[in-house]
């Protein structure tokens, strides 16, 4: 008959209509993101050797790295700095760490209002905060 | 129950009595004016909610929950939808012809608001009862199509252009089905006031005995609003809001306002003619059951929208002049048939 | 009294447009509302992507190929290891081998999802679109519980993937394989079945079968035409020799198949997952490379089968970290030629139609 996907296209509508809403309710509601997601960086400065490697392999140049060599002619920390606004959060950095001090964090709520604060200074921010991702709580 | 039934007509007698003479040109013309101010508030009011119920049902139809953030639930959006159109900027552009840039919403809205002349929301209360009745609606909402010309061709835009033709073709053609699928109603009750079609369906609606009838209605009345799926005038995804494309702000405003006063009016028109007007079961007003069935009727063509596809424009000349055309004809065809057989059988047998 | 003429006049189908998918910008010549003329004018989205390649290690230029189509999710970055693996002789342990048809074949799928999704907005039906758009999102976790990022993923590496699929993944894959016959009952039901979508696509935009050939027409638009070549059976790569699935051939070379076919090619992906779920061993999911990846000196073409077209890979390598020259042959690119020759004759609203059946996406097109 004539018109029968029509109908069956109603019938379709019709039931989604009267049937369970999937919307989440955003500010009120915080999302249960996977373990593994990637949306910020996270530094632990205690474990960093200062190598260099994770410079080396990031495809846009986003680390700065700044060491000094203490009395024993080893390489300390001195400065780390990342430049956000050009991370993919491709995570090649953290996988070349080779004492996993550079990780990944799930903190998503990164927006700021210049482009200065994009400029991420990572031994501050794990000063300053007591959650894994340098976001001051 | 009959206090409420007749609620707003005892209001309207008592503010004639404040006048010496109660029928007298002051209390007519004081009388007109607050029936006028009154109509227009139901029109915008209307248009502005109905905005917000069709977003609504969008969303509910795809599993979410629409405009959730101002008000219990979503509810007062349409409050922000209003203030945001009005602090819009004005923007006309240069090479447009500006007096007729300025005319087309103005006309359209005022089209619209001439329509609800003659709907009758409830017992008694017909702003103006005119024997011509829906012979008079369908002759002042037949100059709508001339506001989408007259919009497009002074846009100075391509994509309007092409619109306001669109919509010149598709208004015209399916102008006729509308009224020939009304004309079975008129040779059944005798008579163009619409009042008295809705006394006729005391005892038993005319969707009852005229059913094609009502189907003919319905799609000829999608095409006539300009909605899905009969949408290609406003073809959001190939000439991007057609007319409308170079209005912003409130002149924006005026043509959703005439587009959802349309649905309104068009939706009163057909309860009146086949649903049985204001008469229902006797635990509401009449009034009342006036507006659940309006409801009933923009249920309909909401579900219609968000369900279908557009159709393309040869398609829908086709339909309009190959298929609904005859079939209109046809359903005249059998209501006189069975007119003829009513007073020849059952006259007969009754007297 | 003059008899008045009418004439052609060209409108611009910008780069801001509601439907071009992506800014894709077209001259159309019209008489009325008939097309007699279409121009593609392509390059808004182009990011010289080809030149970064040569200032980038071989690892470090992974990320960016995601960026390449970027609806089908991992399934870029598969062309490009394989072709650096064909040119180093690198043997690829069997788990990463399933683990990566298994994210191949869920990016076809959601692929194929986004252009029933965007084909039938197109045309201003909303809810195919909301649906659809509904199930491509239960691909998305997937993709973000394994690797954590949900549309450009990263996870494939030279010689195997990066790191293992979590302990929720194969519950969720195994029940989203199971709910896609119901899914594509309500597509059918809901848009493939309904008389108005008919009646607007059958027999709009044919592409005839010599035609198709001879524009190198390739993926599920030369499939819709009649030619059963599909790259995974003429010459397969990686295992895809081991998975027992049939390629769908349609024949009426209309805007309506080119839309079907990708509702069936959904239930050929559903076996081949089926298949691998069920035969997936266990074992390292990364082959002994050496850190630093340095290829010998030679050339090397690999082609996949891309939701979009056949994409081929072709590598010139100095014996340096750095490539010297990767050119990327993308699939929508060449199925770009389609559109000038079969738009003519129809009108505006399907040419848009015509348009989306092609299946572009502008990163892919742009590189």
């Amino acid at each position: 008959m004539f018109g029968k996907g029509l109908i069956e296209g109603l019938r379709i509508t019709i039931k989604r209509f009267v049937g369970p809403n999937l919307t989440e309710y955003y500010p009120e509601v915080k999302p249960n993101l996977p373990l593994r997601t990637r949306s910020s960086m996270a530094l632990k400065p205690e474990k960093c050797i200062a190598c260099g490697l994770c410079v080396n392999v990031c495809p846009n140049q986003v680390i700065n790295l700044g060491s000094e060599k203490d009395e024993n002619n080893k390489k300390v920390l001195k400065t780390y700095v990342m430049n956000m606004g050009r991370c993919l959060l491709c995570g090649l950095c953290t996988e070349a760490c080779p004492t996993k001090a550079l990780g990944l964090s799930q903190e998503f709520e990164n927006a700021v209002y210049h482009r200065e604060e994009l400029l991420w200074d990572m031994m501050a921010r794990s000063k300053q905060s007591n959650t894994s991702s340098g976001k001051v709580e | 129950m009959d206090a409420l039934n007749n609620l707003f007509v005892n209001i309207a007698a008592a503010i004639r009595g404040l006048f010496a003479d109660s029928h007298s040109f002051g209390a007519d013309l004081t009388i007109n004016s607050i029936v006028f101010i009154v109509l227009f508030l139901i029109m915008v009011v209307s248009a502005m909610f109905l905005s917000l119920v069709e977003r609504k049902f969008a969303h509910w139809t795809s599993q979410r929950s629409g405009p959730n953030r101002l008000g219990p639930h979503g509810w007062f959006q349409f409050i922000a939808d209003a203030v945001k159109m009005l602090g819009k900027e004005d923007i006309i552009p240069i090479n447009a012809d500006k007096f007729l840039f300025k005319l087309a919403p103005m006309m359209l809205v005022g089209v619209t608001l001439m329509a609800y002349a003659v709907v009758p929301f409830g017992k008694g209360m017909v702003p103006i009862d005119l024997d011509l009745g829906i012979f008079y609606f369908m002759a002042v909402s037949s100059v709508t199509t001339l506001g989408m010309l007259i919009a497009g061709w002074s846009s100075n835009n391509k994509y309007s252009m092409l619109g306001g033709l669109r919509a010149v073709a598709q208004m015209i053609s399916y102008e006729i089905p509308l009224l020939l699928s009304l004309l079975g109603v008129v040779m059944i009750t005798q008579t163009f006031k619409l009042s008295s079609i809705v006394e006729a369906q005391k005892s038993v609606p005319f969707i009852f005995i005229q059913p094609l009838a009502f189907i003919i209605y319905l799609i000829a009345c999608l095409a006539e609003l300009n909605r899905a799926p009969f949408d290609q005038v406003q073809g959001e995804q190939e000439i991007l809001s057609g007319p409308l494309v170079e209005y912003s702000g409130l002149r924006w405003g005026l043509f959703m306002l005439a587009e959802y006063g349309n649905v309104v009016a068009t939706s009163a028109i057909a309860v009146s003619m086949f649903l049985g007007g204001w008469y229902g079961p006797e635990f509401l007003p009449g009034w009342l059951w006036f507006i659940l069935k309006i409801g009933f009727m923009i249920f309909l063509m909401m579900w219609a929208r968000w369900t279908f596809v557009r159709m393309r424009i040869d398609h829908l000349m086709h339909f309009a002049w190959k298929i609904l055309l005859p079939l209109s004809l046809v359903n005249i065809f059998l209501t006189g048939l069975g007119i003829y057989v009513y007073e020849l059988i059952i006259v007969r047998i009754g007297g | 009294m003059t008899i008045e003429k009418t004439q052609e006049y060209s409108i611009n189908i910008g780069p801001q447009h509601t439907s071009t998918h992506g800014v894709f910008r077209m001259v159309v010549n019209l008489d009325g509302e008939v097309v007699t003329k279409v121009e593609p004018k392509i390059g808004y989205l182009h990011r010289g992507l080809e030149k970064v390649a040569e200032s980038r290690t071989y690892t470090q230029f992974i990320p960016y190929t995601d960026r390449l189509d970027y609806l089908a999710g991992p399934h870029n970055s598969l062309g490009y290891v394989q072709a650096v693996e064909k040119l180093m002789g690198i043997e690829v342990p069997e788990r990463a081998e399933y683990l990566r048809v298994i994210f191949a074949e869920l990016g076809r799928v959601a692929s194929h999802l986004f252009m029933i999704a965007s084909g039938s907005l197109d045309i201003c039906g909303w809810t195919p679109w909301s649906y659809c758009t509904r199930d491509r999102e239960r691909i998305l976790d997937l993709f973000e519980m394994t690797a954590g990022n949900r549309m450009t993923m990263n996870y494939f590496r030279i010689g195997g993937v990066s790191h293992d699929v979590p302990d929720e993944f194969m519950p969720a894959l195994r029940s989203f394989i199971e709910d896609m016959p119901e899914m594509s009952e309500e597509y059918y039901g809901i848009f493939f079945g309904n008389e108005i979508v008919q009646s607007r696509m059958k027999s709009v935009g044919i592409l005839p079968q010599e035609l198709a050939e001879n524009l190198l027409i390739t993926g599920a638009s030369l499939r819709a035409s009649g030619v059963q070549y599909d790259v995974r059976k003429a010459e397969p790569y990686g295992i895809y020799d081991r998975f027992d699935f049939n390629v769908p051939v349609l024949y009426g070379c209309d805007t309506y198949d080119r839309h079907f076919i990708r509702l069936l090619e959904l239930q050929e992906s559903r076996k081949i997952l089926q298949q691998a779920l069920r035969d997936i061993p266990e074992g390292p999911v990364m082959a002994k490379v050496a850190k630093v990846i340095k290829p010998p000196v030679g050339k090397v073409y690999h082609r996949v089968e891309n939701p979009k077209g056949e994409m081929g890979w072709y590598i010139v390598s100095n014996g340096t970290t750095k490539p010297d020259r990767v050119r990327i042959r993308p699939g929508a690119f060449v199925n770009v030629q389609m559109l000038p020759a079969i738009a003519i004759g129809w009108k505006i609203q399907d040419l848009i139609t015509i348009f989306a059946s092609m299946d572009l996406v502008l990163g892919e097109v742009d590189k």
